[in-house]
């Protein structure tokens, strides 16, 4: 079932490619927010030095140090941007994916239009449901902290370093799931809401838990897998990127390229991420008895908003 | 040859060492002695772990080798600083060492109960507290002990002393308790160094460590039975007591101090390189790194002594502190050495072995010259960190000797110019600890410059020349007081040429060395014209193709054919730190031209007319000196290359994109982490 949902999602993605494109640009965009000032700040710092060039090689730690030492206003302003940018972005992806939603829900082609309205539609509903699911993310995120109270009580206030690495990598595992938890509840509940049309997205957030929980196997193991992918995907780009170490404009750009293709790459995941899950959503939630919502219909008979 | 016993042979003659530890300078490592032993020390002391207590007597045998008649005595108390927040040290530190605190209960302190003399003449009544550094009256670090009889040079003087001393918990500038874990350092009254005619016994500081004078010790210490130990010296003998103790006699000599360490959980392991018996006594919870750090220990003694000269001890103990006592590592002690790891440490992060070398480098530029770190800490932090430099680099590997791991490569050298770069020109490298100007300060000018300056000579000097000068300097200074001027001799001399100008600028003043390529240009020579070329004064309104046109046609053929540039390369000095430097400028037909400027005018321009246009010009291209504050203006191309800046951007926005496009909410967990 994971892998058939997995087929139809990455199906789905093949005949929406501008679809892909609309995600990559806003990610592109928002990336050239956080990475121009730096280059500009870059720029200035080397003006007409001949290191402009050597960096082109490998990466001279000397000179990133005493850029970083004589550029102090580099880290207050990315600290400034990592605040706002992210949000910005995060707002943006979660405007987007009401018309990604949309699109794959009513098995529309990519028109701008149909797209951008539902976007449109449904990011108030997708912003209360953030703001609904806030509590229950919190939960999950604490999840890892029982990990802590349990390691207290069982080898007490002062456990050997041992103890503590290893209960930090099992944190940092709990934390993963958390966040792919979190994710799925979201990515159901959203799809919930846009095959439904539902106002009131605290029934969204709970079908959406309901689920994720109640076919935990399917949710869960899509959502792995697709992380597997992208993992893997990094894996494989990474070797490769840093062998494109020569001094060399034409490096730099076929560099610049693999990068693009990478997050290219990373955008259909996504995409397919939330076409796949449409389509397990599809596939098991047939019986009218897990929609709970009054407004709700029978989703064969339903037709996206527009 | 080494004229030293083994430990075996040592732990046989144990017997004869408890029968002659009231001698206290015997030599019994040693055939003869290397230092002039004028400290002396036998202390008996008991650990009361539960209380964190030490209860000590210490007989002292002070020699007057200087040609004084002394009338009073200074000793250190050092663990007074640990005593309440009154004392300089906290009062400078503000309480922090390190980024660690001593907990609420967790105060210590050196009580002295009783002081008299071998004659018999008590002076507990005449101790008096003094502050020499500050006007801190409530600071206990340091007391002086006025004599009844006056001590004539050549004389010897026994005090015995009857202490208790509370140690710091958790372990708090390099010493104290952390629950069964006990390091302990500064821990007995310690008698300063008569220098110079006067006493050098200065308060304990937040940002200095120590001085002191050689001699032989014999300790023992009497710790819980299940205990292990590690301690300063070799162990003689261990002797089991009724009460569910043991005590380790310990015994060292030609050391100017003295720490010892005891926990039931250490995990011991032990190794030999170059006739030195290596000890690491590992926490349980870091066991697996026990060979990586005997390795590190062995790499180490190899170094120093194939580079530097030899390492008279026949032994070394490596200890690794507790969690929670990391206060404890990263110091150094006579034959004792401390590291500091956590668990998972991986391979490509090379603390510990940069900490192992670091730390037994001291055994040399702290130990086997004992230098005055309260006044000159260069002399042992600053050379320590040039040779450690040196050696992570050899051993290494010439990038990422420090850091290899996930792709990210740092050198040691290129840490230490960056905290370099955030003081160079705070203070003069040679300053009283306490006198810097911050801790960043005292940071700065202890390690990172003296190891930036020190680099720079090597380049300068080259490697041969800067290696008989180190061992000429350990040579010539080994169990001595050496001083900066008497480095600064030896260099001269072992350079054959005279370093004054170096050394002025870059110890005793804080001048900064930072030369830039400021302007290159190049611009094509317009043909000769004008009157005497084309025009003629006699004929002032027609074309002149006289004579002398045609012969400076003949002079200059080549210019006359091909066109021409003047290509200029302007360098300025911008610090006032006078340093000769090589600037290579670089042609469109790949030619280089290598020049040499003394560096000492303002600023120095070189002209140049060929056939080709001036590519680029570079001031010290073969990045031989660190010293530089500013390697991004030592070049300048006439056109600039946005290669180097695009990649960066490119690698830049790509870890951008990546982090942008997590899972939502995980770009919200990012926003929300930045705001908190």
């Amino acid at each position: 079932m994971i892998l058939n949902s997995l087929k139809s999602g990455l199906s789905q993605i093949r005949a929406r490619k501008r679809f892909v494109m609309v995600f990559y640009l806003a990610n592109l965009f928002f990336g050239l927010l956080m990475m121009w000032p730096l280059r500009g700040i870059m720029k200035g710092f080397i003006g007409n030095s001949t290191m402009g060039e050597k960096l082109g090689g490998a990466l001279d730690m000397d000179f990133l140090l005493e850029f970083f030492k004589q550029n102090s206003q580099v880290v207050s302003a990315f600290s400034a941007l990592m605040l706002i940018v992210p949000l910005a972005n995060w707002l943006f992806t979660l405007f987007l994916s009401g018309g990604a939603f949309a699109v794959f829900a009513g098995n529309e082609k990519y028109s701008p239009a149909f797209f951008w309205g539902n976007a449109v539609k449904y990011f108030g509903r997708f912003c209360r449901l953030v703001l609904w699911s806030l509590p229950v993310f919190a939960i999950l995120f604490c999840l890892q902290f029982i990990e802590t109270g349990l390691l207290r009580l069982i080898f007490g206030a002062d456990p050997y370093q041992n103890i503590t690495y290893w209960e930090g990598w099992i944190k940092v595992g709990l934390r993963a799931i958390s966040f792919l938890l979190c994710g799925m509840i979201l990515d159901y509940a959203r799809i919930h809401a846009v095959l439904t049309d539902e106002r009131k997205m605290l029934i969204s957030l709970i079908h959406g838990i309901k689920f994720s929980f109640g076919h935990f196997l399917q949710t869960f193991g899509l959502a792995l897998l697709i992380l597997i992918v992208g993992a893997i995907a990094l894996t494989i780009y990474n070797p490769i990127a840093d062998s494109l170490a020569a001094p060399n404009a034409l490096v730099v750009f076929v560099l610049f390229i693999l990068q693009q293709v990478y997050m290219i790459f990373r955008m259909t995941i996504r995409l397919t991420s939330y076409a796949s899950q449409l389509e397990l959503y599809r596939q098991l939630a047939t019986a009218p008895a897990t929609i709970t919502s009054t407004g709700e219909q029978l989703m064969e008979d339903f037709v996206p908003a527009t | 040859m080494r004229n030293r016993f083994s430990l075996a042979r040592l732990r046989h003659y144990g017997v004869f060492v408890i029968f002659c530890s009231s001698l206290s300078a015997q030599s019994i490592i040693f055939s003869n002695p290397l230092s002039p032993r004028i400290a002396n020390y036998d202390i008996d002391v008991r650990l009361d772990a539960d209380k964190r207590l030490l209860h000590g007597n210490e007989t002292l045998k002070w020699f007057n080798k200087s040609g004084d008649v002394i009338t009073e005595l200074q000793f250190h108390l050092y663990l007074n600083a640990f005593r309440n927040n009154r004392s300089t040290f906290m009062k400078e530190s503000r309480g922090a060492h390190r980024g660690n605190r001593i907990d609420k209960e967790g105060w210590g302190f050196v009580e002295v109960n009783r002081i008299k003399l071998g004659s018999g003449e008590e002076l507990t009544e005449k101790m008096e507290f003094i502050h020499p550094d500050d006007d801190n009256a409530e600071d206990k670090t340091v007391f002086r002990l006025p004599l009844l009889k006056s001590l004539l040079p050549n004389d010897m003087i026994v005090v015995h002393i009857d202490f208790t001393a509370k140690l710091p918990q958790p372990p708090f500038a390099r010493t104290g308790a952390k629950d069964e874990f006990f390091f302990v350092g500064q821990w007995f009254p310690k008698i300063g160094v008569y220098i110079d005619g006067e006493w050098n016994c200065h308060q304990f500081h937040s940002n200095a460590e120590f001085f002191a004078d050689y001699g032989v010790y014999n300790v023992r210490m009497t710790v819980p039975e299940r205990n292990t130990v590690g301690a300063t010296g070799l162990l003689v003998e261990r002797k089991k007591n009724t009460d569910g103790t043991v005590t380790h006699f310990y015994h060292a000599e030609d050391v100017h101090d003295f720490a010892w360490t005891t926990s039931p959980e250490f995990v011991e392991f032990t190794g030999k390189t170059q006739d030195v018996d290596i000890r690491v006594l590992m926490q349980p919870d870091h066991a697996d790194q026990g060979p990586r750090h005997l390795e590190a220990a062995k790499t180490a003694v190899e170094y120093f002594q194939n580079w530097y000269g030899d390492y008279p001890f026949p032994n070394l103990t490596v200890v690794d502190p507790r969690r929670g006592a990391f206060d404890a590592g990263g110091m150094e002690y006579p034959t004792l050495i401390t590291a500091g790891t956590f668990y998972g440490m991986p391979a490509g992060l090379r603390f510990v072995e940069n900490a192992i070398i670091h730390e037994f480098g001291h055994n040399f530029w702290y130990h086997l010259l004992a230098s005055n770190e309260f006044e000159e800490s260069w002399m042992d932090e600053g050379i320590n960190t040039y040779t450690e430099m040196q050696i992570m680099n050899d051993k290494y590997g010439p990038i990422g000797d420090m850091i290899d791991f996930l792709g990210i490569r740092i050198n040691t050298g290129q840490l230490q110019r960056l905290r370099y770069l955030f003081g160079a020109d705070l203070d003069p490298t040679v300053r009283p600890a306490w006198g810097y100007y911050s801790g960043n300060s005292y940071g700065v000018n202890s390690y990172s410059k003296p190891g930036m300056l020190l680099t720079t000579l090597y380049n300068y000097l080259g490697k041969e020349t800067m290696g008989k000068l180190v061992r000429a300097y350990v040579a010539r200074w080994r169990f001595k007081h050496p001083k900066t001027r008497d480095f600064i001799n030896v260099a001269n001399e072992v350079a054959g040429q005279d370093l004054n100008w170096f050394f002025d600028q870059a110890l005793f003043s804080n001048a900064v060395l930072d030369y830039s390529v400021e302007r290159v240009s190049t611009r094509e020579i317009k043909k000769d014209e004008g009157y005497d070329f084309t025009l003629s004064v006699a004929q002032p309104n027609s074309a002149m193709t006289n004579r002398k046109s045609a012969e400076r046609d003949d002079g200059d053929s080549i210019k006359s054919k091909q066109k021409m540039y003047e290509n200029t390369v302007s360098i300025r000095r911008l610090g006032a730190f006078k340093f000769p430097v090589e600037i290579v400028t670089t042609f469109g037909n790949g030619e280089k031209v290598r020049e040499s400027w003394d560096g000492k005018e303002l600023w120095k321009k070189f002209r140049y007319v060929k056939p080709v246009k001036l590519v680029s010009a570079t001031v010290d291209p073969d990045n031989k000196i660190p010293l530089d504050v500013n390697f991004t203006n030592n070049s300048k191309a006439i056109e600039a290359s946005t290669l180097g800046i695009n990649k960066l951007s490119a690698r830049w926005l790509f870890w951008m994109q990546f982090l942008l496009d997590q899972p939502e909410f995980t770009n919200l967990f990012s926003a929300i982490i930045s705001i908190i």
